[in-house]
């Protein structure tokens, strides 16, 4: 077999053919045949003329159905995203109303308390109320900023690396209240929501819940006590510890003295009673 | 002109009748689109070459329809069915690309 036979036979570059020849030799061949033996009889083209046209609607029905499944299978995902955001939105603007009634209830016990109390009950019930958090309260102390350290950045393509971000996390939260606590602070607030002596900080997956309400980076903690807090709790433990992660792990990490800071108060809280186990001695005792 | 207006009822009675297709049949609906594609600009490519025939073009649709449902069917079975799936749509798709490129060259002179 030659060379020449072998081309013949297949092409050298199949794909350069089916790109410059892609028509169905079909029609040619059916264009030669009516050139050879004339036309075909009436009733056959007047069949294949009906055929086309049903095959032309039968192919507009299909793009038409395609393009309904396509457009019908695409929102289901986000539709079902969009449903979640808005009632997690909802939900906040719930709570968020719930929270300014709770507000305004309180003025109005407030009030009734003016009115019903003397001025030395009611000074003592500000007093212990500011403690308790349950007071918003107004006063000179520091401000702790800590975030989340800034997302990687690939030094070549100047987008940003896929690498995991150093968090704040919920226990470098806690070490900072815990600290301004042993400083002498006697409110805090993170990023507006006052701390109790009750109150939680603690993550639910990458988030971090104050008291159930979510907060996020950057978390600024705001905290009323004496002059020499904050020179207290920068020479404390939990501040060397913070500024080792700012240091290592580059997590933002900054304290300032401020003025005149407003801490609301905090959320009410259901009071709790102790109440006396049963006296008989065999249950009593352990819990 | 009228083969348009086929089309157009074709589309119009779609989505106005709103056809479910069967669960059996929808991994089969994308392929027959794309080949019911090939088959149309095969059409009308042949209609600007002048050798349009209306056999050739029911004959074409209907096979390439069946040749490509069958091939992923056949792929399914051996559990390469993504796979043909994709050798299909790209053989149809060179089709269709160099179909629309001779009616490019008809219509433009380019």
């Amino acid at each position: 077999m030659t060379s020449e036979e072998r081309r013949g036979r297949f092409p050298p570059d199949f794909l350069q053919q089916l790109f410059s020849d892609p028509l169905d030799p079909g029609y040619a061949a059916a264009a030669a045949r009516r050139a050879t033996h004339g036309p075909r009889p009436p009733w056959a083209r007047r069949t294949a003329y009906v055929l086309k046209l049903l095959s032309l609607v039968v192919i507009g029905m299909l793009l038409a159905i395609a393009y309904r499944e396509a457009v019908a299978a695409e929102p289901d995902r986000t539709r079902a995203h969009a449903g979640l955001v808005e009632e997690v939105k909802a939900a906040q603007e719930r709570t968020d109303a719930l929270q300014a009634r709770s507000e305004e209830l309180r003025r109005q016990v407030a009030a009734a308390q003016r009115a019903a109390l003397s001025p030395a009950e009611l000074a003592r019930i500000r007093e212990q109320e500011a403690f308790a958090g349950l007071g918003a309260v107004v006063g000179d102390g520091a401000v702790i900023e800590l975030a989340d350290a800034p997302v990687p950045i690939d030094p070549t393509t100047g987008k940003p690396s896929g690498e995991e971000v150093s968090r704040a996390l919920d226990v470098d939260l806690q070490t900072v209240v815990n600290g301004l606590w042993a400083a002498g602070a006697e409110a805090i607030s993170i990023n507006g929501q006052r701390l109790t002596s009750v109150s939680t900080i603690r993550s639910a997956g990458s988030a971090i819940l104050v008291d159930f309400r979510p907060v996020t980076s950057p978390y600024v903690i705001s905290a009323i006590g004496p002059d020499d807090m904050l020179q207290r709790f920068n020479d404390s433990p939990p501040a060397a510890a913070m500024r080792d992660l700012a240091a290592t792990y580059g997590i933002g990490f900054s304290t300032r003295d401020e003025d005149d800071l407003q801490l609301p108060a905090a959320p009410g809280r259901t009071l709790r009673y102790a109440e006396p186990l049963d006296s008989s001695p065999t249950t009593g005792g352990t819990r | 002109m009228i083969a348009i207006l086929a089309l157009v009822a074709g589309v119009i009675a779609g989505l106005l009748l709103q056809p479910t297709v069967p669960i059996a049949l929808q991994p089969y609906l994308p392929i027959a689109v794309v080949a019911a594609l090939d088959a149309v600009f095969g059409g009308l490519r042949a209609t600007l070459d002048g050798v349009f025939d209306d056999k050739q073009f029911v004959v074409s649709f209907v096979s390439n329809v069946l040749v490509a449902a069958f091939i992923v069917y056949l792929g399914d079975q051996l559990g390469v069915g993504g796979q043909l799936s994709t050798g299909v749509v790209v053989v149809l798709g060179v089709r269709i690309f160099g179909n629309v490129a001779a009616i490019r060259r008809h219509l433009f002179k380019a």
